[in-house]
Formats: structure tokens, C-alpha cells, sequence
């Protein structure tokens, strides 16, 4: 099976490098943390995996698709899910499910079941006729992750999935990224909270002016870190030069 | 000048404050500057200037036919007036913006609420003043000092209409609740809006000769002598001057706006809390789950008439351009079968102009406000295949409402007829492929006004609506010169075109 997704030279400047000659390759079954400071590069990476920005250079492979050459047939198996949730606070979830669904050709009948099913899974159901305007933050992040997961990707982008999640909405949302990697996709997701990546990701990245400075599980990127560094936070500290 | 900080005028210069930031914002804001500058000069210039020098020496009596006739105009003025009180009082209610940071403070309710309404006073006013500074100021500084006296009549009906909008709004609050309010509201502003210009076309609907309605309801009121009464007049001589009326008129506005507030503010904040939980309150559930969309366009087509159908505010303007496309149908269906020379045509240019105008406003926000344009862009559903949906949402209701007429037409008088369903076809295809092209980047609820749009696109817009008017015009009268203006709207049309990439790298 090809890798999830490969990154190659990639880069992007906006005057500045934001993304500079960046490397990375996520298998498939596996779940990977991009890690940085405020201005890394994170979400500049993402945006361009999910065909949102256009790269100066370098190539993105995606389940072996050429994601610059065709991209939609990467976009037929990637979903991106950034930390605003790409909602329209006048529709309801159902109704919002519906149209992104046939935005992927998903076809109406299996649609509609997984609708519910995801619905019901995140805990929306009685809410399916409420017009997500009048929702809190959570239940939007949760709606929109509906929406990311309607068509069943194999390739699952995040950014920031947790802001704004209570604990239960939190361990929900990990629970289905878990069932994501261990069903074959992958899911590559940007977050602050260095725990969750401590605790979820098989590998982590960590990027610092728009490269990847280190790759490793956790293990791998205390070995690699100086003598002292114990958890990510000391090891993420350390390597990206921000500690005290 | 720094006012108390927490005190009424000290929010309504942070109100004014943000207004006119929001005015002005941008390239299109300097230039809407220009634009109304430039209006207001030439105005003054060209018809300012010469009304100021013919009624120089004209002065207007106190008679019951001037009576009633002023008395009638600025009835007409007062149901404009109230149209937009009434609408920006439910925005007030519904729209969060800082409303909640407001209410949240140690601000009383009804200050917040006393601001609002007088930044809303302050907006109609200036409105209407100015349409008539070009004249009004040149006349009053060159032989008529007193006329100013216009401006504090204008501002007393500006405070009416508000107190009236204002428990308009409460009272419809009241009867049918927070969630149909809002298109409720937005419905009957539209229909008060166009009411006055419904009434002035009765006679034209019903067939009969072309006097005016207002003229016959001015001079029947004369004749009854109800336009020399002392209270009739009150108005005609504030407007001239006089300062016991124009007192008694900005007085009884001014009380009327007072006790409106200072009723309504005691329970605004409940009302604020009950629109922005109306949603809640009433989750809206269909009687039965209906089956999803298929494809990408199905499911276009389908959100983007969801979303119209739950936009009160555009709904409202719609209905308003409906409302005078009434009498325009019904004027060619008459004169069709009348078969008149001239005023058959003229129906269908009209009705050509004002299908052009709906199709304009529905596909500008279909296309320019989109909620989630990352989604779109990261669907893999092609972009044209997204365009060509949004177009049929945006058309497709227009083409439903406009099929009987048409068809009525055709079978009375095939000509017109047809040249006026090819004038529809071409104006709402114009109008929605100029909004493909040039579409602006914003989510919808910061579309509530038409004001964002750049004014070249609609300046164009009004010339190839305007040129395809007068082509079906013609074409109903059975010119030759039928095709010329046609074929002038297709060049300006062609000078505005782009490519589906520079429409994507345009609204990146």
C-alpha cells in the first residue's frame, strides 16, 4: 500500500518563506502530529495538502495520486477540517451533511445512512433540524467534523480539532481519529495541546520556519533532544529553541 | 468633544463613530463618497439652481388643494420612512454584532436601545435629505431662507416613523413570536414600501385614464374643506417656515419616539435574548425525512435556495422590485389585449428592466456571499459545475414566477409576447452571469445590503439591463433597430467577462 501522503520540497513564500523545502511522509494506519510555534508553517502545510494553496514548488503525493497533476482525485479521498468549522449557520447539520456529501458525488441512499450514523455517533441527532447558527462552539467543531468524515476519506486533515471541545466532545473526537488509523486511513493533525499528540500520534513532526527540524515518535525525539527533555513539551522546547 | 464615558452620547459617537469607518472603508467607500459628492454638485447644478431661480418670486399659499397636496406627499414620505424603520428595528433585535458585549456591560437596556434608535432616526433622515439638499438649498439661499425649515420637518417624520416602526415591531413580536418576526417584518416593510407606489398605479391596474391617484385623493380633500383645517395644515406651514408648526411637529415626533423607546427599552434586552434564542425555542423539523440530493449541482442548487428562502432581508427587497412589477404586467396584459401602440411596448421594456433587477439582486448573494468557500475549493466538484448551480438557484425562481405571465402574453400577443420572454431570458442571464464573473468574497449575513457591490459592475449592470429593455421594447413594437441596443448589451456584456480562473484567483 502506498504511503498516506508524501511530501516533497515543498514550499511556499508570501514575501518570506512561510513553508521552505519541507519533507514528510505519513503512512498509511497512522496518526502524525505536526507540531511548531505560531508562524511554523502548519496550517500553510495543511492548506496546500488539502489543495487550498497552490505551492511554489516541491510535489504532494496523496494515496500515490499526484495531488498537483489531478487534484481531484486527491481531493476524492482527503477531508479537511480547519480550526474555523466550514459551516452555514442557516442550514441544519442534516441539511448541511447533505450538500457536502453531494459536493464528494456520495451517492443519496448510503448518504443519508451515514449521515445518521455520525449524527448519532458524535451526538447530534436531536439536533439535525436546528439550524447550526444557534449551535455552541463544540457542536459546530463536531458538525463540521461530520461533514470532513461523510465520505469516508482516507486521508484525514486536521487543524486544531480539539478548541473549543468539552472533555466528553474531546474524547469522542479522539476516539473516532483512533478508529480512522486503526481502519487503514490517516489522519494528520496540527495541535497545541501537546498532550493529545503525546498521547495519539504514532509519529510527530515538528516544524520550525516552515521545516521539519525533527520526525520521530516520541521516543525517537527524546533520544534526538538534549539529556533533560522528558515529555514533548521539553523535547518540542528544546527543539524548536523557545524554552525559557 | 469627549462626552461621559457609559453616557448616551457617548455611545451614539461610538455608534457614528463606527458607521461612518464602515461607510467609508476601502476603495469602495472613498469612491461612494465621490459618487454621492459628485451627484449632490451636479444636482444642485442642474436642477437646483434653475427651480432656485423660477420660484424666486413664487410664493406658496395656504390654500386646501396645497394643503392636501403637501399633506399627501408627506404621507407617501412617512410610509417610505416607516418601510426602512420597520426593518432596521427587527435587525436591531435579531442582529448579534456587539450586542451582546452591550447588553452583557453595566449599560441599562434601553440606553442601548435609545442609541440604536436614534442612529436609525439619524440614517432615515439623512436619506431623504440628501434626495432634496440639491434643491431645497439653492431655493432656500436664493429667495427663500425660511424653506429650511424642510430639513426639521423631515427629521420630526424621521422620528415618527421610527416610534411607529419600533412598536410595529414590538407588536409583531408580540403576536406571532420571535422566530417569524424577522421574515414577517422584512415582508410588510417591503409591501408598505411599495405601497405607496401600488396605490399610485390603481388606476392604470383598473383601466382607467392616466391621472393620478394621489392628485384625485388631494383634491377630493380639498373639496371636502378637510385641507383648511387648522391641524391639515400644520405640516405645509412648518415645511414653510413657520415656527410654532415646525415646533409642534418636532415636538409631538420627538415625544412619540421618547415614549417608544422608553417603553420597549424596559424589556429590549428580554427581546434580544428571545430573537438571538429563536432558533432554539423552535428547531424547525420537516414532516418527513426527505431523501438527499445527487451530485454535486443537486446539492448546490438545493442549499443555495435553502438559503434564500431563510434570508429575510433579501426576500424583502425581492418582494419590494415584485411589487412593482405588478402593475407593469398587468399594464402590458391590459394593453396587449387593448392592443395600444406605445404603451404595450413600453410594458415590456419595463418588465424586461425589472426581471433584469431580481435576477440581479437573487444571483449577487447566491454567488458573492458564501459561507464556506474553502469547502467549495476543497470538494472535488468542479467549478463550473458549482457556477451553473448557483445560476439555477439564483434564476429558477424568477423563471417559476414569471412562466404564466409570460405565457399569457405570448397567447394574447405572440410579438410581445415573445419579445418579452426573450427580454427576461436575456436580462436574468446577464444579470447572472455578470454576478458569476465579478462576485465579491463574504459571508452572508455581512450581505444584508446591497451596498458592498462595486458600483462599475453595477452601473453596468443597470446599461445591459437598460439596453436589453429597450431592445424587447423595440422588438415588441416590431423595430428593425431591434437588434442594435441587443447587440451593444452583448459588447459591454463581453468586456466584463472572465474565466473561470480569474474568478477563483479573484475571490482567493
Amino acid at each position: 500500500m502506498p504511503d498516506a501522503l508524501v511530501i516533497e520540497h515543498l514550499s511556499k513564500a508570501y514575501g518570506k518563506p512561510a513553508v521552505d523545502d519541507l519533507r514528510l511522509t505519513v503512512r498509511a494506519g497512522e496518526l502524525y502530529a505536526l507540531l511548531g510555534p505560531n508562524g511554523a508553517g502548519k496550517t500553510t502545510t495543511l492548506r496546500m495538502v488539502a489543495g487550498l494553496l497552490e505551492p511554489d514548488t516541491g510535489s504532494i503525493r496523496i494515496f500515490g495520486i499526484d495531488a498537483r497533476a489531478d487534484p481531484t482525485a486527491a481531493k476524492q479521498i482527503t477531508a479537511w477540517a480547519p480550526d474555523e468549522p466550514l459551516l452555514y449557520d442557516r442550514l441544519s447539520p442534516m441539511e448541511y451533511l447533505e450538500f457536502v456529501a453531494g459536493l464528494w458525488g456520495v451517492e443519496p441512499g448510503p448518504a443519508r445512512e451515514r449521515a445518521e450514523q455520525l449524527l448519532r455517533w458524535l451526538g447530534l441527532w436531536e439536533e439535525r433540524h436546528q439550524r447550526c447558527e444557534s449551535f455552541s462552539r463544540g457542536m459546530k467543531q463536531k458538525t463540521a467534523l461530520a461533514g470532513a468524515l461523510i465520505h469516508d476519506p482516507r486521508l484525514l486533515i486536521l487543524d486544531e480539532p480539539l478548541t473549543g471541545l468539552d472533555a466528553a466532545a474531546a474524547r469522542l473526537v479522539k476516539d473516532i481519529l483512533i478508529e480512522r488509523v486503526r481502519g487503514g486511513g490517516a489522519v494528520v493533525l496540527t495541535t497545541h495541546i501537546l498532550e493529545v499528540a503525546e498521547r495519539m500520534a504514532d509519529r510527530i513532526g515538528i516544524i520550525r520556519q516552515g521545516r521539519l527540524v525533527a520526525e520521530g515518535s516520541l521516543e525517537e525525539l527524546r533520544a534526538g533532544a538534549r539529556q533533560s527533555a522528558r515529555t514533548l513539551e521539553d523535547v518540542f522546547l528544546d527543539l524548536t529553541g523557545e524554552a525559557a | 468633544m469627549r462626552f461621559p464615558v457609559g453616557s448616551t452620547a457617548w455611545l451614539l459617537a461610538h455608534e457614528i463613530r463606527l458607521a461612518w469607518r464602515t461607510a467609508l472603508r476601502g476603495k469602495v467607500g472613498r469612491r461612494r463618497l465621490i459618487i454621492v459628492s459628485a451627484l449632490l454638485t451636479v444636482g444642485t447644478a442642474a436642477i437646483g439652481l434653475p427651480a432656485a431661480l423660477f420660484l424666486r418670486h413664487v410664493q406658496i399659499p395656504i390654500t386646501p388643494v396645497t394643503v392636501a397636496v403637501s399633506d399627501v406627499a408627506l404621507l407617501a414620505l412617512f410610509s417610505l420612512m416607516l418601510s426602512q424603520t420597520l426593518s432596521a428595528t427587527v435587525e436591531t433585535f435579531y442582529t448579534r454584532g456587539d450586542l451582546d458585549l452591550l447588553l452583557s456591560s453595566p449599560l441599562t437596556p434601553r440606553k442601548i436601545l435609545t442609541t440604536r434608535v436614534l442612529a436609525m432616526a439619524a440614517n432615515v433622515f439623512t436619506g431623504a435629505a440628501v434626495l432634496i439638499t440639491p434643491v431645497l438649498l439653492p431655493v432656500a439661499l436664493l429667495g427663500h431662507p425660511t424653506w429650511i425649515a424642510v430639513y426639521g420637518v423631515l427629521a420630526a417624520l424621521a422620528f415618527g416613523a421610527c416610534a411607529a416602526g419600533l412598536v410595529a415591531a414590538l407588536a409583531l413580536f408580540r403576536l406571532i413570536g420571535p422566530l417569524r418576526t424577522r421574515a414577517v417584518a422584512q415582508v410588510m416593510a417591503a409591501v408598505i414600501g411599495g405601497a405607496f407606489f401600488l396605490v399610485t398605479q390603481v388606476r392604470n391596474i383598473l383601466g382607467a385614464h392616466q391621472t393620478s391617484v394621489w392628485m384625485d385623493v388631494a383634491s377630493s380633500a380639498a373639496r371636502s374643506g378637510a385641507g383648511g383645517s387648522p391641524l391639515a395644515a400644520l405640516p405645509l406651514r412648518a415645511l414653510l417656515g413657520g415656527t410654532g408648526p415646525l415646533v409642534v411637529m418636532l415636538g409631538v415626533g420627538a415625544v412619540l419616539l421618547t415614549a417608544a423607546t422608553l417603553w420597549i427599552g424596559r424589556r429590549f434586552d428580554d427581546i434580544a435574548a428571545a430573537a438571538g434564542g429563536a432558533a432554539i425555542l423552535h428547531p424547525r423539523r420537516p414532516s418527513r425525512e426527505a431523501p438527499f440530493a445527487r451530485g454535486a449541482f443537486a446539492a448546490t442548487v438545493k442549499k443555495e435556495l435553502r438559503l434564500l428562502g431563510r434570508d429575510a432581508a433579501l426576500l424583502s427587497q425581492v418582494l419590494l422590485r415584485l411589487l412593482y412589477l405588478v402593475p407593469l404586467i398587468i399594464l402590458a396584459l391590459r394593453n396587449a389585449s387593448g392592443h395600444a401602440h406605445w404603451a404595450l411596448p413600453s410594458g415590456v421594456a419595463a418588465v424586461t428592466l425589472m426581471v433584469g433587477q431580481v435576477a440581479a439582486s437573487l444571483s449577487w448573494i447566491t454567488f458573492s456571499a458564501e459561507d464556506t468557500p474553502e469547502l467549495l475549493k476543497c470538494a472535488p466538484a468542479a467549478f463550473a459545475t458549482l457556477s451553473r448551480a448557483k445560476m439555477t438557484a439564483a434564476l429558477g425562481p424568477l423563471a417559476v414566477l414569471m412562466f404564466a405571465p409570460l405565457v399569457i402574453l405570448i397567447v394574447i400577443s405572440p410579438r410581445a409576447g415573445l419579445a418579452a420572454l426573450a427580454g427576461c431570458i436575456a436580462s436574468g442571464l446577464a444579470s447572472g452571469l455578470i454576478n458569476s464573473w465579478r462576485r465579491g468574497n463574504g459571508k452572508r449575513a455581512e450581505f444584508l445590503r446591497r451596498g458592498t457591490v462595486s458600483y462599475t459592475v453595477a452601473i453596468a449592470q443597470f446599461l445591459i439591463g437598460a439596453l436589453i429593455a429597450a431592445a424587447a421594447g423595440l422588438a415588441a413594437a416590431g423595430s428593425l433597430l431591434a437588434p442594435a441596443p441587443f447587440f451593444l448589451a452583448g459588447v459591454v456584456l463581453f468586456f466584463l467577462r472572465r474565466s473561470d480562473q480569474a474568478i477563483i484567483k479573484a475571490v482567493s
